[in-house]
């Protein structure tokens, strides 16, 4: 059980995606001017970077690695994760045309999050079990919807404040940023008793 | 009748706060109009959107193709109303409408999964049993989120409201 605790505080907290290894940047700056789209936007990217991350360690342990075909790891997983995000957007539509429809609208396609593949990529350097790189690839996702939502918070109180004219608009938010990526830097200081 | 529209929307915008979309309307029915919604990437950048994939050819998993099978349906009152092809129009649903729609569609089903394999791995304790596990929940998630959506759908909350003409310059961020 600690094992599974520090693999979740580690991947979510210590490692976050966006704040420590800057992936998903794009997403990060561009679907965060609101605290529900940003939520939204978080579930979706879990969802996604979970389900895809299982199908490339059961890809990696069971094909690449069997028939020696390491070389092939990142054309394979762009490859698998574009699968999954077609499925998944497949088997929503087919189960409720509804939310396929609602969902749509407002939250945008996940296909070009690098993030994605980047998750994929680290849980399989780290050679984990199947339930370990799960949880992994969760509580990565976890950190991701966690900074999403903290910055469309800092980012809606911003929109309401003066600021400087140089400052207004995108420069001010990449320092917000810059300063929460700094904040997330003191979480590197918990270590394993 | 256009004004007495578009004001009797905004007053629907002003009394639940609501999140706005930008459509376009490709295609005009008695009594319909057909929607693409606009936003295509996460980045948000709708007005780049032609160039990053190919945006003109609607071959399976291009964004011509993803935005096709995006297409919805919005209510067209016949007269001066009426919407026209080619125009871009606002529309909008509540706030908490969303969020439930999100955590219907992806949270159920992946919670379901996550238990799943949980179970499963502590069971057996076996790789190929987990990802059965894995399976088995996500396809129970997605049936709750099935009888979730329907429910959604019966109350209403899950239909795209007109809310206004879009201004030239006014993009999807």
């Amino acid at each position: 059980m600690k094992e599974f605790a520090m693999i979740m505080i580690s991947a979510a907290l210590v490692n976050n995606v966006i704040l420590a290894r800057f992936l998903g940047l794009c997403s990060f700056m561009g679907v965060t001017t609101r605290i529900d789209t940003a939520a939204g936007m978080g579930f979706a990217t879990t969802f996604v970077i979970t389900v895809s991350s299982m199908a490339d360690w059961a890809v990696q342990t069971y094909l690449l690695d069997a028939y020696g075909l390491g070389f092939l790891r990142t054309v394979t997983f762009i490859l698998v994760i574009a699968s999954a995000v077609q499925f998944t957007e497949m088997t929503i539509k087919k189960v409720s045309p509804e939310l396929f429809q609602m969902l749509g609208i407002y939250l945008p396609l996940i296909t070009t999050n690098c993030a994605v593949l980047g998750v994929a990529l680290l849980l399989v350097e780290g050679h984990m079990s199947f339930i370990n790189a799960t949880l992994f690839a969760f509580a990565s996702s976890l950190g991701y919807s966690l900074v999403m939502v903290i910055f469309a918070g800092l980012r809606e109180r911003l929109a309401l404040v003066q600021v400087p004219r140089l400052f207004a608009g995108p420069p001010i938010a990449f320092i917000v940023a810059g300063m929460l990526a700094m904040a997330f830097m003191g979480f590197s200081g918990i270590a394993a008793s | 009748m256009n004004a007495t529209r578009e004001i009797a929307s905004m007053s629907q915008d002003y009394s639940t706060p609501m999140v706005e979309g930008i459509a376009r309307v490709v295609r005009v029915e008695p009594g319909w109009a057909w929607l693409e919604p606009e936003q295509t990437t996460s980045c948000g950048s709708c007005a780049s959107s032609a160039s990053c994939g190919s945006h003109s050819a609607a071959g399976i998993g291009s964004v011509a193709s993803r935005l096709q099978s995006r297409r919805f349906r919005l209510d067209n009152p016949a007269g001066p109303g009426e919407l026209r092809e080619g125009e871009r129009v606002v529309v909008g649903v509540q706030n908490s409408a969303l969020l439930k729609a999100a955590v219907l569609a992806y949270g159920f089903p992946l919670a379901a999964a996550l238990c799943g394999g949980g179970i499963a791995q502590s069971a057996y304790e076996s790789d190929p049993l987990s990802m059965l596990g894995v399976a088995a929940g996500l396809a129970f998630g997605l049936l709750v989120a099935r009888f979730g959506a329907h429910r959604l759908a019966v109350r209403g909350e899950a239909t795209p409201r007109f809310l206004r003409r879009a201004r030239p310059d006014e993009t999807c961020k």
